[in-house]
């Protein structure tokens, strides 16, 4: 769906469009031309067109897109949430970088063991946004000054209610999220039982 | 937490606590604003219609705000200006002579089988407090003119800076709101809005049926004042359990007093019957009941507390108030749990 299309088909079939200057489409439209180096910070759009699982979202696509989303600034050492938080979101790196810990007892105050450090275009939280009652399964905590964009659970369910499309697309990324992390942690099993046979025959 | 962090917080709780204090402090704002955010919640599925798919929408905008105004005020005029309510106030006089008439017979029939004298005139005096409230109220007319003035103004205002500005609005006031709380404030908040979006259209539908049951049911028995009394019942089943009964009294009053003889008492109190009996079985179940979900005996001490603080409007809001009080207990309880 680009935006020439949506206003053709608009066009076509006898709706209105707007016949005057639309001032953030413009603003929006200079800040994602490839050619406007003058502007020092990146945009939405550009950060987005790097995140591959978003690469079927056409421009147009990615423009609604980021009117769904937040825009929060942690600080170093910031604790974004806690294991065993309710999770309600999912947060993409803007800029920084996210530290990833989890506890395998799961009830202490502690934040306990390193698992990963996610960079710059790299998104966390996904569960928070799909299962009805979430429970974080790490802590995630700023490793430096980050910016995160964050989609929330009533952010989803507006963006199905205006722009279904965008929406249903949406979850079918998110879902491929998951089924990889899925995939991922399947592999992860076999290794581990692997070894672990591989140790009882050793023993 | 970081000092910051601390900072940022005590700083949003204490401004929010300002702009509570604010809203109590000047009802003649708030309450307005309220009723605003209130058909603004109401039109929801309206606006979405009307705006999506259609670049126009300042267009649907003025238009729902149009629509919004005249929902407020147009009811209220027409009953108030309706045949029903100028001849009901025509039958003050007879009403009282009438209810006098009957009251003496009974004190002749106590007298006749006791021997008693009756010395005390109830009547009168009732009849006397309520034409002393209706000076009252006529002389503080010009007063509540004026506050309708203001309504029809600034209701429309408010409607309109909720169509155009309140998503702008609501990301800049939720951008203000600290880290540690944002994400649990923010889908609450969505809840709270959606919840009592849901009940207010719920109960508005809810009583639109059954003032519509009622007004036709009247009409069909020859029962007089249907239009009026259909209203009266609308409006006051918004009040949960206490609705029906306070919806019945005017009814019951004009069916005591008539000297007709075709005024079937037993027909209104059957029509009424009916009206509630399909309301309790069909149109509660399927449209409200599922959107509060708050046992019988919290519904009733809401209302009285609700009456208490904030009277009439009070009685109506605090429903949703109170399931979402019940939403946020439950999250508090939830991660409590968790951390012990």
């Amino acid at each position: 769906m680009s935006y020439e299309k949506d206003m053709l088909e608009r066009i076509e079939r006898g709706e209105q469009v707007n016949d005057r200057l639309d001032i953030p489409l413009l603003r929006y439209l200079w800040d994602a031309s490839p050619l406007s180096f003058i502007t020092s910070r990146e945009s939405y759009h550009d950060f987005f067109k790097r995140i591959t699982v978003l690469s079927s979202f056409s421009d147009n696509e990615i423009r609604l897109f980021t009117k769904f989303l937040h825009h929060r600034d942690f600080q170093t050492n910031e604790v974004i949430f806690k294991q065993g938080d309710s999770g309600y979101g999912f947060y993409f790196i803007f800029s920084g970088a996210v530290n990833v810990y989890a506890n395998q007892a799961g009830s202490s105050g502690e934040i306990g063991e390193f698992v990963i450090k996610l960079e710059k275009c790299q998104y966390f939280g996904e569960m928070g946004l799909l299962e009805e009652f979430n429970r974080r399964s790490a802590t995630a905590i700023a490793a430096e000054n980050t910016i995160l964009l964050g989609i929330f659970k009533p952010d989803l369910d507006r963006m199905l209610e205006q722009y279904p499309v965008l929406g249903a697309k949406f979850l079918r990324e998110t879902a491929l999220i998951m089924a990889n992390r899925m995939g991922q942690l399947t592999r992860e099993i076999v290794a581990l039982k692997k070894r672990v046979r591989e140790l009882d025959l050793k023993a | 937490m970081t000092r910051n962090q601390k900072i940022k917080l005590y700083l949003f709780l204490f401004l929010l606590t300002a702009a509570a204090f604010f809203a109590i402090l000047f009802p003649r704002l708030t309450l307005p604003f309220g009723f605003a955010y209130i058909i603004f919640l109401m039109s929801k599925p309206l606006t979405l219609w009307l705006t999506t798919g259609t670049r126009k929408q300042r267009l649907g905008y003025f238009f729902l705000v149009l629509l919004g105004t005249g929902f407020l005020f147009f009811p209220v005029i027409a009953t108030m200006y309706s045949a029903d309510f100028s001849s009901l106030t025509d039958q003050f006089p007879h009403a009282q002579r009438a209810l006098q008439e009957k009251f003496f017979a009974f004190k002749v029939m106590v007298f006749e089988r006791s021997g008693f004298r009756l010395n005390v005139d109830p009547v009168g005096l009732v009849m006397g407090k309520i034409e002393t409230h209706g000076t009252d109220l006529l002389s503080s007319f010009p007063n509540y003119l004026s506050l309708l003035l203001e309504w029809v103004v600034l209701v429309p205002i408010f409607l309109y800076f909720f169509f155009m500005e309140s998503r702008q609005f609501s990301r800049r006031l939720l951008e203000a709101i600290p880290n540690p709380i944002f994400e649990k404030s923010y889908v609450l908040f969505s809840q709270f809005n959606t919840k009592f979006g849901e009940y207010i259209i719920a109960k508005f539908i809810e009583a639109t049926i059954l003032g519509t049951i009622v007004t036709i049911g009247l009409l069909s028995i020859g029962f007089p004042y249907p239009f009026l009394l259909g209203f009266i019942a609308g409006v006051t089943n918004i009040l949960p359990y206490l609705g029906p009964v306070l919806g019945i009294l005017p009814a019951l009053a004009v069916a005591f007093l008539a000297k007709d003889p075709s005024v079937s008492m037993v027909g209104m109190l059957a029509v009424f019957a009916l009206a509630n009996l399909i309301d309790m079985i069909l149109v509660f179940p399927l449209l409200v009941s599922k959107i509060v979900n708050l046992h019988p005996i919290v519904v009733i001490v809401s209302i009285i507390v609700g009456s208490q603080l904030a009277g009439v409007v009070g009685m109506i809001v605090v429903i949703p108030f109170v399931a979402f009080f019940k939403l946020l207990f439950k999250e508090i309880y939830k991660d409590l749990s968790v951390q012990l």
